[in-house]
């Protein structure tokens, strides 16, 4: 019978594989959270955390352990979430999130969970690279100059898309809330 | 810096959007152990690396398989309450390559991963007398038994349950996998045009997996 050659990786690779599946691990929760920001359905929002393992882990050697992780890790999920949603092409109708899913818990958990529900279906109105902003600016709390940094665009850039974003979700959450009311 | 103010309502609102909730712990346990079995697995694909060991990491890869399905057999019921929920376009697998971010050259994709991509309900002969937890289990099991042999390099052996869990889940949960340690077993016993047949049908019926690198591959990889 003829072996397969399975190979291990050089010890350098498996201490950097050990580091990389260690962050993950503390910052899986963040990654999930991030790409439902971002856009990704919950039932793509597993397949996309892997991805975005995948993509941490051969750009391990890059990142810079001085640096905080999360925006890094924002970095990586926002091409994620880009190239995710160039393929569904917008064939999804914006703001299906599930609002009226919360289930029966105590009022504030229920509140809060109404509360993240509604932001993220906010969220979901806003154009992805204008959200990408205001995600990592008014909810991650990342410094203008990392988004801008992180996101590959210039400062002026980070500034305008910011400002629309804000409009953007304040009108979104807006409508939103007009809308219950009504029913 | 100058912050155009937002309203407070807004300003709360995202306040409670500022912490990350945590996962439920199957859902946690799952990815964590998909990530795991990427990193074993991605060791079988590194041609420039030295050849040891291979046996703890395929039976890493393959307790890890158990744990991750066993998360999600046991979260199974759960998901099944929120299948009415509004349909959802079929998973798209964004491939890692296309995505990542400048990277150093070799970046291996996984070679198995416990969950498969594209899921289809667990169904097929088995669905009228198991249980969808069940019918998790009994296909975990089957594929676990496969990998422990491909892990032994004991390929004809693996053969045996890959071909069971054809028969009973054609088209399960865990169907991506399967064809992939098909291909590998084949690929593993010599039989090249097998696994190359195989591979080819892998590409058809996946072809959005991220076991796609690897699986394209594996027919090649035997002397």
């Amino acid at each position: 019978m003829s072996h397969l050659r399975l190979v291990t990786p050089p010890a350098s690779q498996a201490s950097s594989d050990v580091a990389c599946l260690d962050a993950f691990q503390r910052e899986v929760d963040y990654v999930y959270r991030t790409l439902r920001r971002l856009g990704v359905g919950s039932s793509e929002v597993e397949d996309l955390t892997q991805e975005v393992f995948l993509a941490l882990r051969g750009a391990w050697g890059a990142y810079d352990p001085g640096r905080p992780l999360r925006p890094y890790l924002f970095g990586i999920a926002f091409r994620i979430a880009s190239a995710y949603q160039r393929k569904r092409n917008r064939e999804v109708a914006f703001g299906i999130v599930e609002v009226g899913d919360a289930g029966p818990g105590p009022d504030d958990a229920l509140q809060s969970k109404q509360a993240r529900a509604l932001v993220l279906a906010a969220l979901e109105r806003i154009p992805l690279p204008r959200r990408a902003v205001l995600v990592m600016h008014d909810i991650d709390d990342v410094p203008v100059s990392d988004v801008a940094r992180v996101l590959a665009i210039p400062l002026f850039t980070v500034y305008s898309r910011l400002r629309k974003a804000r409009r953007e979700l304040q009108s979104a959450l807006r409508r939103m809330l007009k809308e219950a009311d009504a029913r | 810096m100058s912050r155009p103010p937002l309203p407070p309502e807004v300003r709360a609102l995202l306040d409670r959007e500022r912490e990350v909730p945590p996962l439920p712990a199957a859902v946690r346990a799952r990815l964590v152990a998909r990530a795991r079995a990427a990193v074993a697995a991605g060791a079988v694909r590194d041609p420039a690396a030295p050849r040891t060991a291979p046996r703890v990491r395929w039976a890493a890869a393959a307790a890890l398989v158990l744990l991750a399905s066993a998360a999600g057999a046991a979260a199974y019921g759960l998901r099944a309450r929120f299948a009415a929920m509004p349909s959802r376009p079929p998973a798209v697998v964004v491939p890692a390559a296309v995505v990542a971010p400048p990277a150093p050259a070799a970046s291996p994709a996984p070679a198995a991963t416990p969950a498969p991509a594209e899921q289809p309900a667990p169904h097929a002969a088995e669905a009228p007398r198991l249980s969808p937890a069940d019918a998790a289990r009994a296909e975990l099991r089957l594929l676990r038994q496969a990998r422990a042999a491909v892990a032994r390099q004991d390929f004809a052996a693996a053969l045996a349950p890959i071909a069971e869990h054809a028969r009973r889940f054609k088209d399960g949960r865990l169907a991506e996998e399967r064809e992939a340690l098909r291909v590998k077993s084949l690929a593993g016993l010599g039989r090249t045009d097998e696994a190359r047949r195989a591979a080819a049908a892998f590409e058809a019926r996946f072809p959005r997996s991220v076991l796609l690198p690897a699986v394209s591959k594996m027919p090649a990889s035997e002397p």
